[in-house]
């Protein structure tokens, strides 16, 4: 099909992305729309650097290797390149969406359909302070073909929607937004949610008539099963990509597996091959086969996550993490679905077990660096076991070398959140967070 | 009925850097257009990316005016052509330029390793109607992002800095490593008062939402009911500015092709609430002034929320401002932002005392906290005339510590 180059490792990702949009503002329709764009990476490596190329002309790709090719230096040995020999070769195709879920063919009525029927259930005109609401759509649908100068040739597709209202509370002059979107990768699974989004609105406006300022410092927090995804994604995720640690001794001796990093109630996996949660991949974008792989199991580490460069580099196996956001991008190391492994505590148990503390409802979005952050939006107060009044809290933060040790109760509650997100180095990855409620013996609240 | 086109022309080349080594040498072109027909009523969009005819845009745009998307507003002539590029970089030379500085800094800062990216960036983005609207606006950087981390820091990475520019000056790139990294390992204490120090596009975020002539309509902005009134200091004037000093890749044409007077419009004046951001839509709906607002999508009618904030300059120095005392300049202040209520919060992980000018040695981990009304009102100390540190307008502002 291509003709790769000698003495150099090559491979070309094409992909074709659809996606519609469907969204009203306060009763009027904001956007209608259905877009697509196709286009190619072509990647070439010498051994000592990659040469890259993006492009929206299909017609260019063998050009565009060729001109690659004649920039880097070839290799007579580039198949015995420790990276190199790493790389997986498969031929597959692996398409999950064809026929009657293709999410392309739900048609623009549908779309409305849907959207309406919320509108109609969940927009109640009797609440005065709903000031403003944002109903939306949106749905993407892409297919990507890999080749490799080794041989490997997959076919695969990925499909996501969403659907769900969001809502402006203004009390006393103060406007609090908050509301329930779904995600699923088949149309049929955004129905019926009526139930969850009015049960979401209406605790968003108990919160915003009745939410304090919580008191700034440490605390006990209970973190609800959204807010543990989240946070293990944060806390630790980010921590146990290789990319990020190749030659540093400092880090490769504070992340030795074997290592003791946290309590023994908690273990972390992560795994792309979780069909049909949001993080789920059959092959990554450098063609490797997805695996499970177990982080952390009862507190002890256990493994990390690796594209070819970091996994040979480190002396350990593939994980197939190594992701792009689109055909625009080179992968990286990055996550799937990522998630704390269930307890056997019922949550009330563990909120029970509080005498004065936060319950953290749900999160807006963290950070994770040593010093990891969440930004929650709905809190309450624990008060001798039980919850209390709504607080409003700006941002939590941990240690990561702490926390992971603070944690004395994990719940039998696992949830998955597939509405997840994850930046890094410019590139948004769809993945999935989960986790039970778990809770900490001590957190900093601002 | 009338149409009207809609063109970006990216091109990027990236050299990512990996432990103070090159990764990858990286080439991106993309096109991307919007055909838009108008039939009086409603406008029909469509868009494209790559390489597509007119004819067949328009004839796709055409089909679209089905779904109805209500527009009735008269299109915008005029024509003007902005080329803001400075030097264009052969692949020799853009190698060579990221290779000095990878040499500079594996030289002069051995204990560090760096990553991130070096990057050059052309984007042309053209605007043409049938009523004889042109315009074009281009802009061409160079920019270097760069991540450092001690070789003894148990942490990712431990800051970064940025400096883009037209035509790249090496001095000034050296001279923003030294100041970075040269005192990173003298620990100091936080000084008493609390004067923050940085560039202050994150600290305007809250403006976006709050200057919405639609939020301000419906009582969801904080700024609501306020118009005409005194809120913020004296000295805080807020300006949408796109004028040929200000402009960064933002073009002096909004999606509805409006062209402000000097390229500017003006919504908080020494201190006093004057205007929210409109597109024509939403002043039409809310009868306020059109501000040249609208923002582009491509695939479908103009929003309402294309606006670049900037804060008008004092006439002093960061030096002058500060009047001997030493300010806090975060470095990686990541997490935080403001609340419901305009109450800003964040940890800052990494920050720098300093003179206004240079740095003076790296800050324990803390948290500060003030609110919108405070920060740019009684705590508000000014912006820069000059562009230390980050070679940009940089913001003086008392917060206090939170725990």
């Amino acid at each position: 099909m291509f003709r790769f180059p000698e003495g150099l490792y090559a491979d070309i990702r094409t992909e074709r992305i659809d996606n519609a949009c469907f969204s009203v503002q306060n009763g009027e329709v904001k956007q209608n729309s259905e877009t697509s764009v196709s286009g190619a990476i072509i990647r070439v490596y010498d051994g000592k650097m990659w040469y890259t190329s993006v492009t929206n002309d299909l017609e260019s790709i063998q050009s565009e290797l060729d001109s690659l090719a004649s920039v880097a230096e070839p290799d007579p040995a580039i198949a015995d390149h420790p990276a190199v020999k790493l790389y997986e070769v498969h031929k597959d195709k692996v398409l999950h969406f064809d026929g009657d879920k293709d999410i392309r063919k739900v048609t623009r009525p549908q779309r409305e359909a849907l959207l309406n029927g919320y509108i109609e259930k969940c927009v109640d005109p009797d609440i005065p302070e709903i000031k403003q609401w944002y109903a939306s759509y949106f749905s993407t649908h892409s297919v990507k073909e890999f080749y490799s100068s080794k041989g490997a040739e997959i076919v695969s597709d990925y499909q996501q929607c969403f659907a769900g209202i969001w809502f402006d509370f203004v009390v006393d002059g103060v406007t609090t937004s908050g509301g329930k979107y779904y995600g699923s990768m088949f149309f049929d699974d955004l129905k019926g949610h009526e139930d969850g989004i009015i049960a979401r609105r209406d605790r968003y406006l108990d919160f915003a008539k009745n939410a304090v300022d919580a008191e700034p410092g440490g605390c006990v927090c209970v973190l609800a099963p959204d807010v543990t995804g989240m946070f293990t994604h944060e806390c630790f995720g980010h921590k146990s990509e290789a990319d990020q640690m190749l030659s540093d001794q400092t880090l490769r001796d504070e992340w030795i597996m074997g290592k003791k990093v946290g309590s023994e109630l908690v273990s972390i996996c992560d795994s792309g091959d979780m069909f049909p949660h949001r993080g789920y991949i059959a092959y990554d974008d450098e063609g490797t086969a997805v695996k499970e792989t177990w982080l952390i199991r009862d507190g002890v580490l256990t493994g990390r996550l690796h594209d070819a460069n970091s996994a040979s580099v480190l002396g350990e196996d593939l994980t197939g993490n190594a992701r792009a956001q689109d055909f625009s991008c080179a992968p990286m190391v990055r996550m799937t679905n990522t998630y704390m492994k269930n307890g056997t505590t019922p949550p009330e148990e563990i909120i029970a077990g509080v005498k004065d503390g936060i319950y953290v409802y749900n999160v807006q979005y963290g950070t994770g660096l040593s010093t990891f952050t969440m930004k929650p939006s709905i809190c309450y107060r624990i008060r001798d076991g039980k919850l209390a009044e709504p607080l409003r809290v700006n941002v939590i933060t941990g240690s990561v070398f702490q926390t992971l040790f603070d944690i004395d109760a994990v719940g039998n509650d696992l949830r998955f959140c597939d509405t997840s997100t994850c930046g890094k180095r410019g590139q948004s990855m769809p993945v999935s967070d989960a986790g039970p409620t778990i809770r900490v013996r001590s957190l900093n609240v601002n | 009925m009338q149409r009207e086109k809609i063109t970006s022309v990216n091109t990027e080349r990236t050299m990512e850097i990996e432990e103070t080594r090159i990764k990858s040498f990286d080439k991106c072109s993309r096109i991307n257009h919007s055909f838009r027909v108008f039939d009086g009523e409603y406008a029909g969009v469509q868009f494209y990316q790559g390489i597509v005819s007119d004819e067949e845009g328009y004839r796709q745009a055409e089909q679209n005016l089905a779904l109805k998307r209500p527009y009735k507003f008269s299109l915008e002539t005029g024509s003007r052509c902005r080329d803001k590029t400075e030097r264009e970089y052969t692949d020799r030379e853009f190698m060579d330029t990221v290779r000095e500085m990878l040499d500079y800094l594996s030289t002069h800062y051995p204990d560090f390793t760096f990553g991130g990216s070096v990057q050059t960036r052309k984007n042309t983005l053209s605007m043409q109607n049938s009523l004889g609207l042109d315009h074009s606006n281009t802009d061409c950087i160079l920019e270097a992002g760069i991540t450092y981390k001690h070789k003894d820091s148990k942490d990712l990475f431990d800051g970064w800095f940025d400096l883009g520019m037209r035509d790249y000056d090496m001095k000034k790139f050296k001279d923003m490593a030294d100041n970075y990294l040269s005192c990173f390992n003298d620990l100091v204490e936080l000084p008493e008062e609390l004067i923050i120090q940085q560039q202050y596009y994150s600290l305007l975020d809250k403006f976006h939402d709050c200057l919405d002539a639609e939020n301000l309509a419906l009582g969801t902005s904080l700024l609501s009911g306020k118009l005409g009134e005194k809120v913020f200091a004296d000295s805080f004037t807020l300006l949408h500015d796109v004028s040929d000093k200000e402009t960064w890749f933002t073009p002096f044409f909004d999606a509805e092709g409006v062209v402000l007077p000097e390229d500017r419009f003006v919504y908080i004046e020494n201190g006093v609430m004057l205007s929210g951001y409109a597109d024509k839509y939403t002043a039409d709906k809310y009868g306020v002034p059109h501000t040249g607002s609208a923002g582009l999508n491509m695939a479908d009618i103009p929003y309402n929320g294309s606006v670049n904030l900037k804060i008008q300059r004092s006439e002093k120095t960061a030096k002058e401002l500060l009047g001997g005392r030493l300010s806090v300049v975060p470095i990686r202040a990541h997490g935080g932002g403001y609340n419901d209520k305009g109450e800003y919060v964040t940890p800052v992980q990494h920050a720098m005392l300093c003179d206004g000018e240079r740095f003076i040695g790296r800050l324990p981990e803390f948290a500060i906290k003030g609110s919108m009304f405070d920060i740019f009102g009684k705590d508000f100390i000014g912006v820069t005339s000059d562009d230390p540190i980050f070679n940009d307008k940089n913001i003086l502002v008392k917060m206090s510590l939170s725990v």
